[in-house]
């Protein structure tokens, strides 16, 4: 069935054409979606969608694809990535920010090269999606079941005409409940969602019009809510404080987390009781609102872990460290962090965690330039979670100068001040990054290069041994004072 | 930034790793024999007689501190609080 086009929205459709508003060579008509599939992937904390477009280029006089994400998605999108169908490389993505006249925030996506008219190439939009879910109902008694709902525009929105599109939406367990959208007569025929098994499927949706643009937003999207249930924990970190501390003097290099937990699944309604808890872990499955554990991969080669919280250490967790061997790349030092009570929905728990490791594995020399780079990482992610407020703290040694940061993505502040610790007589220098809402999908590493004068090395021993000297001439003083009393 | 952040990562992945002018598996050893000399050169300072110009008690102190400099930064670094 052809949609009957409102005379507003064709002149607004010409403007569009005239216009180059995200400032191209395109246009809506550049580029036409043959296919549009979108599946989320549900989960707790984290809902990861991907998106493959199937394009063709209709005009080939440009590499740039505009992708459009309406307010609501662009508020909980916490990472975006896009890639060729079959690459692991990443294409340059740009955001170009919010357009009035697309009511949705726009993209762009460069492609390797120009297509040609004609050439169809396949595009994979992933996002992750952080505070798109709530516990419902929210709050559950101890052992009972844990359900969420989750809610998102039905149609992907594109500046460009579309053939056909549909959505899946994969749940991790039994799906409850799921909206079925009315009014779709202009794009489909058939019934408008199909459950199989955990997975419900939403279309196909045929011959969209460029829907980027707020009449498509107020006459034809609709919203789906899907409510499901979710056999793991819901964790978030709500703050994280990482402070990396570097020792040319140890050839050390320390890192010490200040972590706040929370369990952000359904609230505890009523009462804990430490004998269901206990007899849960024994004779039944524990249940999915209790977090007894958290599973993390430590990096390779570190000695020393340490964590502890308010009360004393920690002595509830198990560490194996990496297994020794030439490439250590690829291998984890596993933590089976045990926090000293269980977390259930609505609980918090602050810890630290800390370890050493040795500075080579992070630390270069660039003899040209005279200059250390070091490699951070960002975090150490914790599957199915994400951290609401970050702050990276890297501590350099004293002396240090030319010091030029390199972050893996745009944090969202980065200050430069002064930390004083043992020994230090002028102080190290320090840089801070914060950021919100990292996923486990930022797992970069942050990258600072630094010099550190030979002098510079010397500056504590020097310390010391002129608070040792100034002994030695209080000593010398004092030998020479006579104070026996004389007649 | 004049470099980029890919340009940044190759050189990490790719240049010799640090190297520091002490091992620190030699650390522990440094700090006992630097402060095993500062304490033998504080004994032998209390020894020395009062000279009107004190030139050898200040150089007995001044190698005394020095190795207590030295001793106490690779003492720290032993105990694993890494300066």
């Amino acid at each position: 069935m052809t949609r009957l086009w409102h005379w507003t929205q064709v002149l607004y459709l010409l403007s569009c054409l005239l216009s180059v508003s995200w400032a191209t060579k395109g246009n809506i008509l550049s580029f036409e979606n043959t296919a549009i599939v979108r599946t989320v992937e549900l989960g707790g904390s984290l809902v990861a969608v991907t998106t493959t477009y199937a394009i063709q280029a209709v005009t080939g006089d440009t590499s740039e694809y505009i992708v459009a994400l309406s307010e609501a998605e662009h508020g909980v999108t916490s990472w975006i990535e896009a890639t060729l169908k079959g690459s692991v490389d990443p294409l340059q993505l740009k955001p170009l920010g919010y357009k009035h006249d697309y009511a949705a925030h726009l993209y762009s996506i460069t492609l390797p090269k120009v297509p040609v008219k004609g050439e169809t190439t396949s595009l994979v939009l992933e996002t992750v999606q952080t505070k798109a879910t709530y516990p419902w109902p929210p709050s559950s008694p101890q052992g009972g079941e844990q359900l969420l709902k989750y809610e998102s525009d039905l149609l992907v929105i594109s500046p460009y005409v579309t053939s056909v599109q549909r959505t899946k939406v994969r749940g991790p367990a039994s799906i409850r409940s799921f909206t079925t959208p009315e009014g779709l007569g202009a794009f489909t025929d058939e019934p408008t969602a199909v459950q199989a098994g955990s997975v419900v499927t939403y279309g196909p949706y045929k011959n969209i019009p460029a829907s980027a643009n707020p009449f498509f937003a107020e006459e034809s999207q609709k919203r789906i809510l899907i409510h499901y249930e979710f056999n793991e924990g819901v964790l978030t970190v709500v703050k994280l404080q990482r402070a990396a501390e570097i020792s040319h003097w140890g050839s050390n290099l320390n890192i010490e987390n200040q972590i706040l937990l929370r369990n952000t699944g359904p609230t505890l309604k009523g009462h804990f009781s430490r004998l269901d808890h206990q007899f849960q872990g024994h004779y039944h499955s524990a249940s999915a609102q209790s977090i007894r554990s958290v599973p993390m991969l430590l990096p390779a080669g570190i000695n020393t872990p340490y964590y502890y919280d308010l009360i004393g250490n920690v002595s509830t967790s198990k560490f194996r460290p990496s297994r020794s061997g030439k490439s250590r790349t690829l291998q984890f030092s596993y933590l089976d962090l045990r926090p000293r009570y269980p977390l259930l929905g609505g609980w918090n728990y602050s810890f630290t965690l800390g370890w050493d490791a040795p500075l080579s594995d992070s630390a270069k020399w660039d003899a040209k330039t005279g200059r250390y780079i070091i490699g951070v990482p960002y975090w150490t992610p914790i599957t199915g979670s994400y951290v609401e407020e970050a702050e990276v703290k890297i501590v350099l040694p004293e002396g240090a100068t030319d010091v030029e940061v390199f972050p893996p993505f745009n944090p969202l502040t980065v200050n430069r001040t002064v930390h004083t610790s043992y020994l230090d007589t002028t102080g190290r220098p320090a840089i801070i990054l914060t950021n919100t809402r990292i996923t486990d999908r930022h797992t970069g590493v942050i990258y600072v290069t630094y010099k550190v004068p030979f002098t510079a090395h010397l500056k504590k021993p020097i310390a010391v041994a002129a608070a040792t000297f100034s002994v030695f001439v209080l000593a010398l003083a004092a030998r020479r004072v006579d104070p026996r009393i004389h007649k | 930034m004049s470099e980029s952040y890919s340009h940044i990562a190759e050189l990490h992945r790719t240049l010799p790793a640090f190297s520091p002018y002490v091992p620190a598996t030699a650390l522990p050893y440094l700090a006992f024999f630097l402060l095993l000399g500062t304490f033998i050169l504080g004994f032998y300072f209390t020894t020395l007689p009062k000279d009107t110009i004190p030139i050898r008690e200040v150089s007995v102190a001044s190698a005394a501190s020095i190795l207590a400099g030295f001793g106490v930064v690779s003492l720290f670094c032993s105990s694993g609080v890494n300066v």
